[in-house]
């Protein structure tokens, strides 16, 4: 194997933080080579400087045996580097094709030549094992496949080095699978490709070579074939992991939330839940596995009132609450984690106090007659902040100036501190580093051992396995099944997310009865 | 690390804050030396002019009279926009509610000419602020529940209660009423105020409101019984009562100071003021926190119409007593960027409208001290507008901050090459 692309000492740093230092890196060519680490363990950056997003302090590039300075992301694309971005950047009216020549000249200037393209597209295609329609416009493909084009367009660009940056976190079991296939027949015609992830099974399953960063720093450059997943992971976070959380078994009390029927509409005024039915108990969690972007935000959004439902019901301790206002749903102690802390969890621009108080501002002791009673809510505010640990210098600071984990434990104090009964909890854990992660699931199984029922939404499968007494999966709108969380078979609930199988409610009868324990 | 990460969110905070005072004062001291060189090209010394200047605003009873009168309104206009602005309903409509304001209290002054001052004076504040708060009731249920952007709702109202004040004021058939569908329409009704015209003046303009209503001085407080028994003897006093200027300084001034200190109060002690502010930041989260947005905004809208037409009955009260086209040029506009300059908050808008009506006061002594024309305080202004916004955007002396726009923009620039490089055709 011939070397490709060589890093020596990279170090970049943003004011106050150390993004990336002294790291070394050599991909080889025709190799998968992935880039494992937590969220902000400086993955991106460092290729963002390879990409000439960034401009590495100091430090050497090397491509192909000899030093490169990379000004911008042109110099890249013309040395032979791609990148697919999280998010696609891709002009969906487009088609494939006009998407893929984008900002290349055309053969036949100042006129198109997208039937020539689209052959040399076609050929491609071929070549690769890349299965895309040149003239079918993004806005009508599936994820994968839109970033299938990204791949395309980066080969189209006589790329040899692909650098995919967390390509799993959109895609369906099914989808990942395919994109690996594509990927292995990639590196067979000799394209190497840097994989960014923090998804130790996808490392083992794709990668030949693992190169670990913590901190910003390389922690290790492995071959798959000598390690393995648990040694990685230490590797990841520098310690053994237990994100096993430990949860008493514990019997199912009355029912809290009676979902029926429910349907509701997407933003863009298509149907995104359909007839959904189930119920929660106290001391339970319910965990919605699914795909991102299946209904479950819109499920979560129409249970707290922020969102109208279209038909059917929602109970909560036996009050129809259907179409409440947001307030009136708090008022039946209803708690709800949204799923973007930073655009509707906080006010950022909002001091940790004033972001406390969110839930309970209106009522005494809090407020009297519409007067902030200050001495109570100061006091209220810095026990929160112990009790949820909360790092931050006072709670004067603007939530801004947070990091993101702990701004999630804002979220959960103002949510949790009010002994809610219901919580609905939306994609809690996403973006946090593992150690906040572990924080947040204990709360929340604390919260349901504590007599609180929980509806868990989660697209990290593994969250919800940990965490759920039952799991529901959603496809499209709709619950594909509902199976005890203990010893729950990993791949029918993948089959179930995939939507190819549906079971129907196999927990029903063990809600019923309260007098069987349920194990 | 740990550690010296708090220092840093302490400092940062720290800087985040003191760059709040020293934007505006920046931006002002950096208008007037550019002023200055004006100034100086047109052949005058600029210390000379900023002194008359400066004498003319605080130099004297008199100028301090003269400066608290016109920084009176701009005190209501600017926490009307500053407090509009911080719930997300940015107010440029504070010069129609203005207009709206004074001529309700004109009205009412007109209307019950008999009653005594202790009634009519409060009856008429309460007209204005009622009237200002009415004129942004349109724009305010547009805004929050069809969405429609009251940027140009309150603009457009602006020249329909100009041009309504306008009409009113040209109107000669005084005692007769306004017929629509064979009816009379009621006198009370705002359709039908003709009756506030001047028909003795062959200038447009309203009669001179009766003395019951003129805002009380502080001299003629002073002069009452409890004043009289507790100082009356002492030749401060005796002195204070003869300083003529003590005549023109009225309740006014102090009554904007009491609204500062009000909507501070609102603004940071209440839940209307929290619920306003959390709107303002993002309607979104503030929805997710179970506030009801768009009533929220609707509240929020009314009280910043309601302190613009405050500012139109303290004019009329307090200083003019009658209504002239143009009776006040711009106070309402102007009302931005005293909001603007006070950073959006109840004290800086008092401050800024000091330095605003201070600038008024002193132009005509600058002009005819050192013959530097009136409308150099018209560039300071504008200039420490445009600074003071752009300092908001560009923070200046900070080694930290400017290098985190140095990155900020590097970022940027290698984003706009990314992506230049799908717009970049040929």
């Amino acid at each position: 194997m011939t070397e490709l692309l060589r890093l020596e000492k990279i170090r970049k740093t943003f004011p106050g933080v150390l993004a990336n230092d002294n790291v070394d890196l050599v991909i080889e060519q025709g190799e998968i080579h992935a880039l494992l680490g937590e969220n902000g363990a400086g993955k991106t950056t460092l290729m963002n400087c390879v990409y000439g997003v960034y401009r590495p302090d100091s430090g050497k590039i090397i491509w192909k045996g000899k030093e490169v300075t990379i000004h911008q992301a042109r110099d890249a694309i013309a040395l032979g580097i791609g990148m697919v971005h999280q998010h696609f950047k891709l002009v969906p009216p487009l088609t494939v094709a006009e998407n893929v020549v984008l900002g290349l000249p055309s053969k036949r200037e100042p006129f198109l030549d997208l039937v020539a393209v689209e052959k040399e597209i076609l050929e491609t295609t071929k070549r690769y094992g890349l299965d895309v329609d040149p003239k079918a416009q993004i806005w009508q493909l599936p994820v994968g496949v839109q970033q299938r084009v990204e791949i395309l367009k980066a080969l189209y660009r006589q790329a040899e080095l692909l650098i995919l940056d967390e390509p799993t976190a959109v895609l369906t079991p099914g989808e990942v699978e395919e994109l690996f296939e594509v990927l292995r027949s990639l590196t067979k015609q000799g394209l190497s490709i840097i994989f960014i992830t923090h998804k130790l099974e996808e490392v083992m399953d794709v990668c030949d070579r693992v190169t670990v960063l913590r901190d910003g720093c390389v922690v290790h450059t492995v071959n798959k074939t000598e390690t393995n997943t648990r040694e990685l992971a230490r590797m990841m976070v520098g310690r053994e992991v237990f994100l096993k959380v430990d949860k008493p078994d514990l019997i199912p009390g009355e029912v809290v939330l009676e979902v029926q029927d429910l349907s509701a509409l997407d933003n863009r005024g298509l149907p995104a839940v359909k007839n959904v039915s189930f119920t929660i108990r106290r001391n339970e969690i319910l965990g919605v596995a699914g795909v991102d972007g299946n209904g479950q935000t819109e499920l979560a959004d129409v249970i707290a009132g922020m969102r109208k439902a279209t038909s059917g019901k929602v109970v909560i301790r036996g009050s129809d609450v259907t179409n409440l206002s947001p307030l009136d749903i708090i008022k039946k102690s209803v708690a709800y984690i949204p799923p973007d802390r930073q655009h509707t969890g906080l006010l950022l621009d909002f001091t940790l106090t004033e972001n406390l108080i969110g839930k309970s501002y209106y009522r005494p002791p809090f407020s009297k007659h519409g007067v902030f009673q200050k001495k109570v809510i100061n006091e209220f505010s810095s026990k929160a902040i112990r009790d949820y640990d909360v790092r931050t210098p006072g709670p004067e600071l603007k939530a801004k100036l947070l990091s993101g984990g702990n701004q999630q434990k804002v979220v959960l104090a103002r949510e949790l501190s009010g002994q809610p009964d219901l919580v609905i909890a939306s994609q809690p854990t996403r973006g946090l580093d593992i150690g906040a992660t572990e924080y947040v699931r204990t709360r929340m199984v604390e919260a349901r051992n504590r007599g609180a029922a929980l509806l868990l939404i989660s697209t990290e499968l593994e969250e919800v396995l940990s965490l759920s007494d039952r799991i529901a999966v959603m496809y499209e709108g709709e619950i594909m099944g509902i199976v005890p969380g203990k010893d729950a078979d990993i791949h029918e609930i993948g089959e179930m997310m995939a939507g190819v199988r549906r079971v129907g409610d196999r927990t029903a009868n063990a809600g019923k009865t309260e007098v069987v324990k349920v194990s | 690390m740990k550690t010296e990460s708090k220092l840093r969110t302490i400092w940062r905070e720290y800087l985040e804050r003191s760059f709040t005072i020293t934007i505006p004062v920046l931006a002002i001291l950096s208008a007037f030396a550019i002023s200055g060189l004006i100034i100086l090209a047109w052949g005058s010394s600029p210390f000379a002019a900023y002194g008359a200047l400066f004498s003319g605003a605080f130099g004297s009873p008199a100028a301090i009279a003269t400066t608290l009168q016109r920084m009176t309104p701009l005190i209501f206009t600017g926490l009307a926009v500053a407090y509009g602005y911080r719930g997300g309903f940015f107010n440029i409509g504070a010069e129609g509610q203005l207009y709206m304001g004074a001529i309700a209290s004109v009205w009412c002054a007109i209307t019950f000419p008999t009653l005594p001052s202790i009634v009519l004076i409060p009856l008429c504040v309460l007209a204005s602020a009622f009237m200002g708060m009415m004129w942004v009731l349109l724009p305010a249920y547009l805004k929050s529940r069809r969405g429609i952007n009251e940027v140009l709702t309150t603009l457009l109202m602006n020249y329909i209660a100009i041009q309504y004040f306008e009409w009113l004021v040209r109107v000669d058939h005084i005692q007769e009423g306004i017929t629509l569908f064979g009816g009379e329409i009621p006198k009370w009704t705002f359709i039908n105020w003709i009756g506030i015209k001047d028909a003795t003046q062959p200038h447009p303009k309203t009669a001179l409101l009766v003395e019951t209503s003129f805002m009380p001085s502080l001299k003629s407080l002073f002069e009452g019984k409890l004043f009289t028994s507790l100082f009356g003897g002492t030749a401060f006093y005796q002195e204070l009562l003869s300083t003529p200027a003590f005549g023109r300084i009225t309740l006014a001034p102090f009554l904007g100071l009491l609204a500062v200190i009000l909507i501070y109060f609102i603004m940071f002690k209440t839940t209307t003021g929290y619920r306003s502010r959390a709107v303002g930041i993002n309607p979104e989260a503030a929805r997710f926190m179970g506030i009801n947005v768009k009533n929220t905004l609707f509240t929020t809208a009314l009280i910043s119409g309601t302190l613009a037409g405050l500012a139109g009955g303290m004019e009329v009260l307090g200083t003019q007593h009658r209504m002239i086209p143009n009776f006040l040029v711009n106070a309402g506009f102007d009302g931005i960027p005293v909001a603007l300059i006070g950073q959006l908050h109840p004290v800086g808008a008092f401050l800024s409208a000091t330095f605003f009506g201070a600038l008024r006061a002193g132009a005509n002594k600058m002009q005819v001290i050192t013959s530097v024309p009136v409308a150099v305080v018209y560039i300071i202004q504008s200039l420490a507008i445009v600074f003071a916004i752009s300092g908001t955007t560009v923070d200046i002396g900070s080694t930290l901050k400017k290098k985190r726009i140095a990155r900020e923009t590097d970022e940027k620039k290698k984003l706009m090459a990314v992506e230049g490089e799908v717009s970049n055709a040929s």
